[in-house]
């Protein structure tokens, strides 16, 4: 199916925003998704089928006596239903209670340029040429050794485009491109089979490397055989991104949003310009870094994405505001308003949460450890406290550095202590930055960390 | 509907020579609300229509959804889906074959007597702002509350290329209650879930004021809660950590699909893998569960299926694929979340079977341990490694309950760990949940009180 044009895009959000001022909203503001998306599934090793996802929809937001109503539907041909999704909005809006903190939508501002989010090429891929990559990408993983078996996995590529449109004038059209390939792996010896390991490759352009991706998954797994015990005690660990992106979402990113600080839900409040973190952490988050999975060129109200930081060498600069949270504060929109297509009202996200490197490689990093360990993936994060920070996760598994080398894999093993405080104690950033999800961070070791062995 | 479904598996048999095509349509409507200290974010309504092909050709499928009953766009929809299976099949080891079923023609009509859809905007409202209210009321120390309310109704269609024709109609009410406390640096986090596959009536049981309240006290009594020492300890269990215990530890390890893909209990089918009190269901058939429902989305009757059996691994969960492959018959555990998306093995209302203990004989012999009443989150890997988050728990102290403890964990080998459960409760409780695995499903956890005789808790004491 043709993806739909810009102007039409455009139209449909600006009629569905005149219409609802037509029918007496205070302020309205419409939002178009398209998303195509195909995929090359991989289950017990073979590829054994493929998808394609054709998603359309448009989402109102209206204000009524300061009172805000939303609805959507993913029926955009019909002229009829989009009268319905107004009136529903405007419906949903008079059933509420005014809320005396809404001051408007935002205005109009103008966008920069972004680098690197759209790709004709990926646009323009074959199902055949899917398969390509999942075949390489299998059969990568297949030669690492016969003990390794490439469970699930996916090569996926997908268009997505969105237009905005609010009743003070904002109107605009971002589209871009993602290709993905993932695989997950264990291994069996006798009874036993290691924590399923995972590789993953996600690029806005044509640039992926599906065999590496299959490699490593597989290399992985091997290693995570013959698993033996480590002691109970506090000492280093480093924190590869997988672990970081699991740890730092559910704490971390909580605490600088500017509607969990306004509500009382984080430890950062009234701790602007204060150090909250070692001098070797910086963090901006980035909507429009070259290239990167959440970069586009405007937010989910229409305000442009820009760079700000977050952390600069230890001390909190600021927090991440969307329209509603900056006009409380009396600021201006950081572009951190996020949605979930159209099916949902903006709420503040990060955007690409980016991690400065330091300047030290993964070499350099494992041999200045005497004693430590190395997490690649943790289970159980999404039940820390997100506001106190306080974490007991699983490390699965967890590899032992000794003398400068990787000795050996553990299984089980339980890490606990406050994300707040592990802040605190980063030695070492590593200069091997990656992108997992919104966070663009390298490896990063922590001192002190309490490591609870089986 | 059902010539239009029909219609489009016609083409895929006739044109492409499908094995098997299935096409599913939904026409769903939904009203979400969220209130965050009585404030009202934003009332929502939204319509969600499509149709999902899914189609066996050579032994691969293919799939395609689109959200639009138009013809010319389905009949573009059946073809992708059929070349792209074909264009799967062409390296396929092991073609996909599919266990048989009864064909089913069917309506299943649901029967609320409060239909949220009937229920105006404004008393939604008004209902989750008592709830909203009592919270932030309780104590001046909660310095937060959350309300999220959804509810869905509407229908689903199936019709397959074997005769199955099924029309049923979706019914979920669910609000989760979060609230934050703060005192003296120490900041507390609460959570409440409740949710039914029967009507709006589901408040008359869940009264606004007292889930408010609840929440509220459990924020609260962590502020003064200390720390757990991390080790290995007796704990006690209560029935919503036993629930995802269960739905974690095991449900995951007995879905046929990730048994097969090297999870620890396919090679256990028939096994003794835990202790002679250990029996454990999953049940789609409990009227009103969260997660129970009458037909699968491959048109399979719903079963109450039986997992463990005295500590004996008795069955798994299966889709039409995966019975196939063990030589069984489908439980009916094969869900999608939506048009958007294929099903796939979910669980729906799992449990551990009671036996005849009394809580105060459970915790009387343990001299030093745990008691978790309630949980935060938890996780699994297929390896058979699990964590549980505890969001309430109490020291137990020769054979009594103690101080509270906060952000405490438990985490094991589930093989090693459903050994070790040495007492079983008689009571029993269910709560509704939602469960991940790459969609989202409806589920509902539970058991009695249980007693391990150790398990590693994870604290940073």
């Amino acid at each position: 199916m043709e993806v739909l044009e810009k102007n039409i895009m455009i139209s449909l959000a600006e009629n569905a925003v005149k219409a609802a001022l037509n029918k007496g909203a205070q302020d309205a503001e419409a939002y178009v998704y398209e998303g195509q998306a195909s995929n090359i599934g991989i289950e017990l090793g073979q590829i054994s089928k493929i998808n394609r996802i054709i998603d359309r929809g448009l989402g109102i937001r209206v204000a009524a006596n300061k009172a805000i109503g939303f609805a959507y539907t993913n029926i955009v041909e019909d002229p009829k239903a989009l009268e319905s999704v107004v009136v529903s909005a405007l419906s949903s809006a008079r059933a509420g209670k005014p809320d005396q903190d809404w001051n408007g939508l935002p205005g109009k501002k103008p966008y920069a340029a972004t680098e690197k989010t759209f790709d004709q090429k990926i646009a323009n891929l074959s199902s055949e040429d899917l398969v390509q990559l999942a075949v390489t990408m299998l059969d990568a993983a297949g030669q690492v050794d016969k003990r390794v078996f490439p469970i699930e996995g996916a090569v996926g590529a997908g268009y997505i485009a969105n237009a905005i449109a609010n009743s003070n004038g904002i109107a605009g059209f971002d589209r871009g491109t993602v290709i993905e390939c993932s695989v997950a792996t264990v291994a069996k010896e006798g009874n036993s089979v290691t924590p399923v390991c995972f590789e993953f490759n996600a690029a806005r352009d044509c640039r992926l490397d599906p065999a590496w991706v299959g490699k490593e998954a597989a290399k992985m797994a091997f290693s995570a055989l013959k698993p033996k015990s480590v002691e109970t005690k506090s000492g280093k660990v480093i924190l590869t991104q997988f672990a970081l992106q699991e740890l730092l979402t559910y704490t971390l990113i909580n605490a600088i949003r500017a509607d969990s600080v306004q509500r009382g839900q984080s430890p950062f409040k009234g701790k602007l310009g204060e150090k909250v973190a070692s001098e070797d952490l910086s963090i901006y988050d980035d909507g429009l870094f070259a290239g990167g999975l959440r970069t586009g060129s405007f937010d989910g109200e229409g305000m442009p994405h820009q760079k700000t930081p977050v952390i600069e060498r230890g001390i909190l600069r600021n927090f991440l505001y969307d329209n509603y949270s900056a006009k409380k504060d009396g600021k201006e929109s950081t572009g951190n308003a996020s949605r979930a297509g159209y099916l949902s009202t903006p709420g503040i996200d990060t955007t690409n949460f980016h991690v400065l490197p330091g300047n030290k490689t993964s070499e350099e990093m494992l041999s200045e450890v005497e004693d430590g360990l190395i997490v690649y993936y943790l289970q159980g994060a999404h039940s820390s406290n997100p506001v106190s920070g306080e974490f007991s996760v699983v490390a699965t598994p967890a590899w032992k550095i000794k003398h400068g080398k990787i000795s050996h894999c553990s299984r089980g093993i339980m890490l606990a202590g406050n994300v707040f405080e592990l802040l605190k104690n980063i030695s070492v950033v590593g200069a091997n930055e990656r992108q997992i999800g919104q966070l663009i961070s390298p490896w990063i070791q922590v001192e002190n960390v309490r490591v609870i062995g089986q | 509907m059902k010539d239009l479904l029909t219609k489009i598996n016609n083409i895929a048999a006739q044109k492409f020579g499908a094995q098997y095509a299935e096409a599913r349509a939904q026409k769903l409507y939904k009203t979400a609300l969220t209130l965050k200290e009585e404030r009202v974010e934003a009332a929502k309504q939204g319509i969600e229509n499509g149709v999902a092909i899914r189609v066996l050709v050579n032994g691969a499928w293919g799939f395609a959804s689109v959200g639009s009953f138009d013809w010319a766009i389905l009949e573009g929809a059946v073809s992708d889906a059929c070349r792209m299976a074909k264009l799967a099949s062409e390296r396929l080891k092991t073609p996909v074959k599919l266990a048989d079923t009864k064909v089913v023609e069917d309506q299943v009509v649901s029967k609320p007597e409060k239909n949220p859809a009937n229920i105006l905007m404004e008393d939604k409202i008004k209902n989750a702002l008592a709830i909203n209210r009592t919270s932030l009321g309780f104590n001046k120390k909660i310095k937060s509350c959350t309300v999220d309310y959804f509810d869905l109704t509407g229908s689903s269609f199936l019709v397959n290329s074997e005769g199955t024709n099924v029309e049923q109609d979706k019914l979920y009410v669910w609000a989760r209650i979060t609230a934050s406390a703060q005192n003296e640096g120490v900041f507390t986090f609460s959570r409440e879930e409740i949710g039914s596959t029967a009507g709006y009536e589901l408040f008359d049981e869940q009264v606004p004021e007292v889930l408010g309240e609840k929440v509220a006290k459990l924020a609260i009594e962590q502020l003064t809660a200390k720390s757990p020492k991390g080790g290995k300890f007796p704990v006690v269990l209560g029935p919503n950590v036993v629930g995802v215990f269960v739905h974690e530890a095991f449900g995951h390890l007995a879905e046929a699909d990730l048994a097969l893909s090297g999870g620890v209990l396919a090679s256990n089918l028939g096994k003794k893998i835990g202790s002679n009190l250990v029996t454990f269901y999953d049940d789609g058939t409990i009227p009103s569960a969260f997660g129970a429902f009458k037909y699968d989305d491959e048109g399979v009757p719903s079963h109450k299926t039986l997992l463990i059996k005295d500590g004996v691994v008795t069955g798994l969960m299966h889709n039409r694929e995966t019975a196939q492959k063990f030589k069984t018959e489908p439980t009916g555990n094969a869900r999608a979340e939506d048009f958007r998306v294929e099903p796939i093995i979910r669980m729906r209302c799992t449990y551990m079977a009671p036996r005849d203990q009394k809580f105060e004989e459970l915790i009387e012999d343990i001299k030093a341990g745990y008691y978790f009443k309630s949980f935060r989150g938890g996780q699994a890997n297929l390896d058979g490694t699990f964590q549980v988050g505890i969001q309430e728990g109490y020291e137990i102290v020769n054979g009594e309950l103690g101080t509270a403890v906060r952000n405490a964990s438990i985490s094991g080998s589930t093989l090693e760990t459903l050994h070790h459960i040495n007492a079983v409760g008689k009571d029993f409780m269910l709560d509704p949940g939602r469960c991940g695995k790459g969609q989202t499903a409806f589920v509902s956890d539970g058991g009695p009180h249980i007693r391990l005789s150790e398990v590693v808790v994870g604290g940073s004491a």
